[in-house]
């Protein structure tokens, strides 16, 4: 089943063209409007039709904790309002051949993949997983898990997990942010340290790059290949958000992409006949009232 | 039947009879009707050639009977291509066109005819014959005609004549004239070059008017009923048609009165208005549309109003822009301006709620923006009007209300040059942040930490824990649980709660489109009750409202509302020039914000003033030194009456650990001045330098001068209510504490922290004033002295202040009293501020005041880590007594206003005022405005100040407990709706809790805190409270649940009609508005929820008098409403704090949008 036609969809044509200089403009593209605008695509009412009412009823009872805190009851929107946050952080960083979504069941839970485009891992597709700790902000950093162990010196070759934490040895808040998680999972395919491996094997090859660089070289293509070949499999996890890959279907994909291409981001319930708005006439680079030019830009 | 018959009966509309007769004898066999024609036209043309001048009526009557027949069978001729026999159409013609049309065009028949009337002399009977005719033809012709020279220059003489000053066009015939204008318009608009050829094809004679038509139905716009729309539409179509004629443009612009006469024709209609509006509910505030539908007056002007609007949305650029300045100039300026400022309070009420409803009845960008440009820029008597208007805000009850409306509509055009206006030019240059702080101006609140601080505010009292449910098993974001390690599966399908992460969902859901959107969110277990998919199984009407009412429950609804408000916001400013994060604009290139005084003088112009200059226009305009000073005074008499409160005023910090500690305002400030590292402007030693002797003597004036006026302001305000009670003068008093209030951080702290430098001689001063200003904006002559006039005339009330009035009158003795205010910032610590006031006053209050701290104190320490736990008992009586007495002296006054009593406040045992209070209030006041004025000159920059509207908002916020309910509706709300603008500038400083802000710049936390504290001394202080606390929230639930049960906007998952959520916010009048199709559903609405204000006042009343006070009836009925607002307060208070959290998370999880440089919205 394909659930999610918007993943399954950029990873179609990231694959596609997953070399040459074009990948990374229209990944720009992908995240500034694609990813974006399909805020504004969703209806209200449907919202409430989705969730509220799992949510409501449960909001009564937490008055009962207004006895022991005074907010305590407000408590569990902070931590979703958080990683929400940490969320909208990541998309507006833009970073290349990297995407994300979290998971339905859990705020902790995302799910990634990620886009290698040159480089020893070139053409390199690694689904993976971020877990956040519960406790988070104030918690260890997050945990990033590939579904298939890749190659790699920092990779354990049997979970999979990525050392994560020798960037990021104490997790501080408002300093740390998940974004540089990710990014760094992408920075150790482009550049790959080997000091304190997970992966022994691997870091030994590397480290004698020199000589043996084809057998590093052919394990390194191994796994990639290794990884791509269960790139259609079912997500591991089950869960309705994991990320799919399903092969090109023009069928479907063609105007998907059209639509993510052409959508322009709306607010959620923004009305037809909503008033003129945005209105300004102050000239770039002044303060002053009334400076633009009267040429009327918003007709 | 004769075709006369069939003619007359037809007024205007009636025309339906005619376009259902295809079957008449003559459309069925053209041939017959040519003969006809011709026969009748035989009879015609040899009447016409009878050379006689005096022809007989005979001759006439002839004439009319024929042509009436000739022109019905022309009308009713099919275009020759139909179904034209073939002997007909041979004649030639390439665009087949009838035979009778034909020949009408080749004998000329129609300009004979015409032109045989006006030679023998147009009667107005058969003038509006002609009319009807021509009316007819045009109307109900098969063919094209206008195109022909030969219909339309008849036509055009026709009209000429109706034109011509010697015929004219009777009163009796203009409905025929504007009908037959009206069919031309509509033919044209089918066949545009018929424009063009009405333009050329003018009749010489006519000269520069060379479009007739257009000039003949302009004397109606204005007009009342259908020809009045008949004439707009006919001008509407021309304008719609010229619109890509550039000659006809300019034609219109620069030949016709088109433009002026619609533009005036708007001032000549809005003086027929209503001086005055007739209120009934307390909670009214602004024009609803079925309000205005019973006013005529209003009507038309409307009608007028929406026609210029209709006209600048088609119109070509040219009119468009001749039209909207003709509006600026012609109306809003010299009408509207002067209507603003008219004396009585009922007609600034007018005026402003007038406004209000012209601003949300204008769509065009372009009128908009001249109506922008008039509140923003005009100067009425030096004050731009926006400056005027805040004056209003700070007014009291129902100017204020509808001023609220005012600035709440002006917000939600979410337009920056107001915005920038408004605030964000006092916080670009980012002065009121201390340095440190200014990069985290930017910062996102990623944890909720705001969100946190603002509910923590929410008063213990107003915490009614409902049954306590025990299982609290499903928190309301379950998704926030860990599914911590690969393998682990939640045991419950755990669902996305909040709006923001429901957003999340939508969006990945929806490009796939509805197929491939998963369904587990059906599967969900845990719905309530209803169906798994009903749309508001909470808010629902089948939800009950529960006992103690779902009262946490409505966050959700707030975070929803919120996300809502900040994307709609955000998406509304994504073409606003800059960024306004801090950075951009730079704060160092920032323009110099106005400082407190001049930027608003209209904040010292207190609306008692408007009462008093009965007839006054405002007085003179001209910046003479004498009104430069008296703005100085009316400003520092402001201050005055701000330093006075200020004793009374409590701080309240935030701490750390969310520990909220309340310090008197003195004590504070002084301590503040000693801890914190002061920037550059605010540092003592100039002062101490240069006075470092704050002489006795010096200060002996203005203690004196103080104590008058400290006593005047507390006194006064009896006073005052007893002169209300007769002209309705009541907001006056209060307006000026207010104002004392609202100035009080920005001016309080210089006055206090003075540098020497800004201690010239008045003289000097008033030169280096108006230099200092000029760098504002160019009008630094009109800056300096703005508000001035107003002041002026005011003043003369008394003798002294009509001797200040004077240019150097009194110089020597201003410079004293400024001396010795300069004197006393200088003498440093707590007593700075105490020794210009009335000592025994001032031991008074600092000593109820030191009663109470250790008391607070010791409730602060033992470590109650959310700082709610002040307990209330421990505030001693004396606290409680000061507290009641400060606020009911100072800000009590809306109580009274509503009761329309006289009598004084029980709680103030003051003697009844001095006569010449305002003029010693001015004397002594002089003072701390002339230092505050120069003190920039050093530093221009460094004041910091965030604005009157800022100022004034926090002090009315401030004030909450004792607003009334609807009030505190619409002031929330105008907060809630700052608080979405995404502007980072703005964002922080309402929203970032943790920002640190210079000292002397309130905050919004400090204000909420001070309110909370306010409500649970009050709490406290009536047993009773929490049942009625009950009662108004259960009233303010029913009220919102009328509101929206029948709200018509459909979206019924538009929640709210079980919590209170929504009554909060917008009110009657505004909900109304919501039904503005439906005036009965709206009346019906607005019955029921006034009846619950009744039955809720009621029931408020009755708890309150279980424990009776004993008192007598008056007193009963003041406190009862002092405990009603408090109480209602209470309500409002902590729902604006859950909006504030909820607006503050939003936030950090929005996304910007991208600037669309395609208009296409």
């Amino acid at each position: 089943m394909n659930l999610n036609p918007f993943w399954s969809m950029s990873t179609n044509t990231g694959r596609k063209r997953s070399d040459g200089e074009e990948q990374s403009g229209e990944q720009q593209q992908q995240r500034a409007s694609p990813a974006r605008p399909s805020f504004g695509k969703k209806q209200l009412p449907s919202i409430p039709k989705n969730a509220v009412p799992i949510t409501k009823p449960a909001s009564p009872a937490a008055t009962a904790q207004l006895a022991n805190g005074t907010h305590a009851s407000y408590g569990p929107f902070y931590l979703e309002y958080s990683l929400l946050a940490e969320f909208t952080l990541v998309i507006k960083q833009k970073l290349p051949g990297i995407y994300v979504q979290p998971s339905y069941k859990s705020a902790l839970m995302w799910f990634g993949v990620i886009f290698i485009r040159h480089g020893l891992y070139q053409d390199g597709v690694f689904k993976f997983t971020v877990y956040i700790p519960d406790n988070y902000p104030d918690g260890e950093c997050p945990r990033v898990v590939f579904d298939i162990p890749v190659f790699h010196p920092l990779v354990d070759p049997v979970s999979g997990e990525l050392d994560v934490r020798r960037a990021f040895t104490k997790w501080r808040r408002n300093h740390n942010h998940i974004w540089q998680v990710l990014m760094y999972a992408r920075t150790v395919f482009y550049k790959i340290n080997t000091m304190e491996p997970l992966n022994p094997e691997a870091a030994v090859l590397f480290f004698r790059y020199d000589k043996d660089v084809q057998l590093f070289k052919s394990k390194v293509v191994d796994s990639v290949k290794l990884c791509n070949s269960h790139l259609f499999d079912q997500p591991k996890m089950d869960d309705p958000y994991a990320i799919s890959f399903s092969s090109w279907n023009p069928a479907i994909h063609n105007e998907a992409k059209e639509r993510m291409f052409t959508h322009k981001r709306r607010p959620e319930d923004h009305q037809k006949g909503l008033q003129v708005s945005g209105l300004s006439w102050v000239k770039p680079g002044s303060t002053q009232p009334f400076s633009k030019d009267d040429n009327p830009p918003l007709s | 039947m004769s075709w006369l018959s069939r003619l007359t009966p037809r007024g205007p509309g009636g025309r339906s009879s005619r376009n259902v007769a295809p079957s008449s004898p003559c459309t069925a066999d053209p041939e017959t009707c040519l003969m006809v024609f011709e026969n009748h036209w035989r009879q015609v043309s040899w009447v016409l050639e009878q050379q006689d001048p005096s022809s007989s009526s005979d001759d006439l009557t002839a004439v009319r009977n024929h042509t009436d027949q000739m022109l019905c069978l022309l009308a009713e001729e099919r275009p020759g291509e139909c179904e034209g026999p073939p002997g007909a159409v041979t004649s030639g013609n390439v665009p087949p066109i009838g035979p009778i049309l034909d020949l009408v065009v080749s004998e000329n028949v129609l300009e004979r005819v015409v032109q045989w009337h006006l030679r023998r002399g147009l009667d107005p009977d058969s003038q509006g014959a002609l009319l009807k005719l021509f009316e007819m033809l045009i109307g109900q012709s098969q063919q094209p005609l206008l195109q022909h020279k030969a219909v339309l220059q008849p036509l055009l003489g026709l009209l000429g004549a109706c034109a011509e000053p010697q015929l004219g066009c009777p009163p009796s015939l203009e409905n025929s004239l504007v009908l037959l204008l009206n069919q031309i318009c509509v033919s044209m608009a089918r066949a545009p070059a018929v424009l063009e050829l009405l333009f050329r094809s003018a009749p010489a004679q006519h000269g520069p008017t060379n479009l007739l038509i257009f000039s003949l139905l302009v004397p109606f716009i204005h007009r009342d009923g259908a020809i009045g729309q008949q004439a707009r539409d006919a001008l509407l179509l021309i304008m719609a048609t010229s619109a890509s004629n550039q000659g006809v443009a300019r034609y219109i612009a620069e030949n016709s009165y088109f433009c002026p006469v619609l533009a005036t024709g708007l001032s000549a209609l809005y003086s027929s208005l209503p001086r005055k509006i007739e209120v009934r509910g307390d909670d009214w505030h602004a024009l609803r549309r079925e309000d205005w539908m019973g006013v005529s007056s209003l009507v038309l002007f409307m009608n007028s109003l929406e026609f210029c609007n209709a006209v600048i949305q088609v119109a070509h650029p040219l009119v468009r822009r001749q039209l909207v300045d003709y509006v600026h100039n012609g109306f809003l300026v010299p009408v509207m301006g002067p209507a603003l400022h008219k004396s009585s309070v009922d007609e600034m009420i007018a005026s402003t709620t007038y406004l209000d409803l012209f601003l949300r009845s204008v769509t065009e960008t372009s009128l908009l923006k001249a109506f922008l440009r008039f509140i923003l820029v005009h100067r009425h008597d030096n004050d731009t009007i926006l400056d005027t208007l805040l004056t209003r805000i700070s007014s009291n009850s129902r100017l204020c209300m509808v001023s609220l409306s005012l600035f709440r509509t002006l917000l939600s055009l979410n337009c920056e040059d107001l915005m920038l206006q408004l605030v964000l030019r006092y916080l670009l240059p980012c002065t009121h942040v201390m340095l440190s702080q200014r990069r985290a101006i930017r910062d996102t609140d990623l944890y909720g930490k705001s969100a946190d601080k603002f509910l923590s505010l929410i008063p213990d009292c107003c915490r009614l824990s409902t049954a306590p449910s025990a299982e609290r098993e499903e928190e309301p974001a379950l998704w926030g649980k860990a599914l911590n390690s690969p393998s682990s599966e939640s045991p419950v399908h755990h669902k996305p709660s909040t709006p923001s992460r429901l957003a999340l969902f939508m969006r990945q859901q929806n490009p796939g489109g509805g197929p491939s959107t998963p369904s587990p969110t059906e599967t969900v277990p845990s719905s309530p009750g209803a169906g798994p998919n009903t749309p508001l199984s909470p808010d629902s009407p089948m939800h009950p409202i529960p006992e103690g009412l779902d009262w946490e429950s409505g966050y959700l609804e707030y975070l929803r509302d919120a996300r809502r408000g900040v994307e709609l916001c955000s998406w509304a400013c994504r073409n606003w020039s800059a960024p306004y994060d801090g950075e951009d604009p730079s704060p160092n290139a920032a323009p110099l914000p106005p400082p407190p005084p001049t930027s608003n003088p209209s904040l010292a112009m207190f609306p008692e003033h408007f009462s008093f200059q009965q007839g006054e226009g405002g007085g003179g305009g001209s910046t003479s030194p004498s009104q430069q000073r008296a703005a100085v005074v009316a400003a520092a008499r402001s201050e005055w009456s701000s330093t006075e409160r200020d004793s009374g005023e409590w701080d309240v910090t935030i701490g750390e650990n969310s520990c909220i500690s309340l310090t008197p305002r003195t004590k504070k400030r002084s301590l503040q001045r000693e801890d914190v590292h002061l920037p550059k402007p605010l540092h003592l030693t100039p002062d101490s330098a240069s006075l470092p002797d704050p002489s006795p003597h010096l200060r002996s004036a203005p203690t004196k001068g103080a104590q008058q006026a400290i006593n005047g302001t507390l006194l006064g305000g009896q006073g005052d209510r007893c002169r209300d009670s007769q002209d309705g003068g009541m907001e006056v008093k209060k307006v000026k504490r207010e104002l004392g209030e609202q100035q009080h951080p920005a001016g309080g702290d210089s006055s206090q922290n003075g540098e020497v430098s800004a201690f010239p001689a008045p003289a000097q001063s008033c030169g280096s004033l108006q230099g200092f200003y000029s760098e504002g904006n160019g009008s630094g002559t009109a800056e300096s002295s703005r508000g001035l006039p107003p002041h002026k005339p005011s003043h003369t009330q008394t003798p002294s202040a009509s001797l200040l009035s004077e240019p150097r009158a009194n110089s020597s003795n201003d410079r004293l009293t400024l001396r010795a205010a300069a004197s006393s910032p200088g003498s440093g610590p707590p007593e700075a501020m105490l020794s210009t006031q009335s000592e025994a006053v001032e031991r008074l209050i600092s000593e109820l005041l030191d009663g109470a701290g250790p008391g607070e104190g010791g409730q602060q320490g033992p470590g109650d880590s959310n700082g709610q736990g002040i307990s209330i008992e421990a505030f001693t009586q004396e606290l409680r007594e000061l507290e009641d007495r400060v606020r009911e002296r100072s800000k009590g006054v809306g109580l009274f206003r509503q009761l329309e009593e006289t009598t004084r406040d029980p709680h103030s045992g003051e003697p009844p005022p001095p006569s010449l209070l305002d003029a010693d209030l001015m004397g002594s006041g002089v003072v701390a405005g002339v230092v505050r004025v120069f003190r920039p000159l050093g530093q221009p920059s460094t004041q910091p100040y965030t604005g009157p509207f800022m100022v004034v908002l926090f002090a009315k916020l401030e004030n909450m407990l004792q607003n009334s309910l609807y009030v505190n509706i619409l002031l929330t709300g105008i907060l809630g709706q700052l608080a979405c603008y995404p502007q980072p500038l703005l964002r922080s400083f309402l929203l970032n809790t943790s920002m640190v802000f210079q000292p002397s710049v309130k905050s919004l936390i400090q204000v909420l805190g001070s309110v909370k504290s306010r409500i649970e001394t009050f709490a406290a202080s009536h047993e009773d409270f929490p049942a009625m606390l009950k009662k108004a929230q259960r009233y303010l639930a029913a009220r919102g649940k009328v509101d929206w049960a029948d709200s018509p906007m459909g979206m019924p998952t538009l929640r709210r009609s079980d919590s209170l959520v929504k009554s909060r916010k917008p009110s009657l009048g505004d909900l109304i508005l919501r039904h503005t199709n439906s005036p009965t559903r709206a009346r019906h609405a607005a019955q029921l929820a006034l009846a619950h204000v009744r039955d809720g006042g009621q029931s408020l009343h009755s708890a309150l008098f279980r424990g009776g006070t004993g008192a007598s009836g008056l007193e009963k009925q003041a406190e009862a409403l002092r405990v009603k607002n408090a109480v209602y307060c209470a309500v409002i208070f902590s729902e604006f704090l859950k909006e504030l959290a909820a607006l503050a998370q939003e936030h950090a999880v929005s996304m910007p949008f991208l600037q669309s440089h395609d208009t296409e919205e």
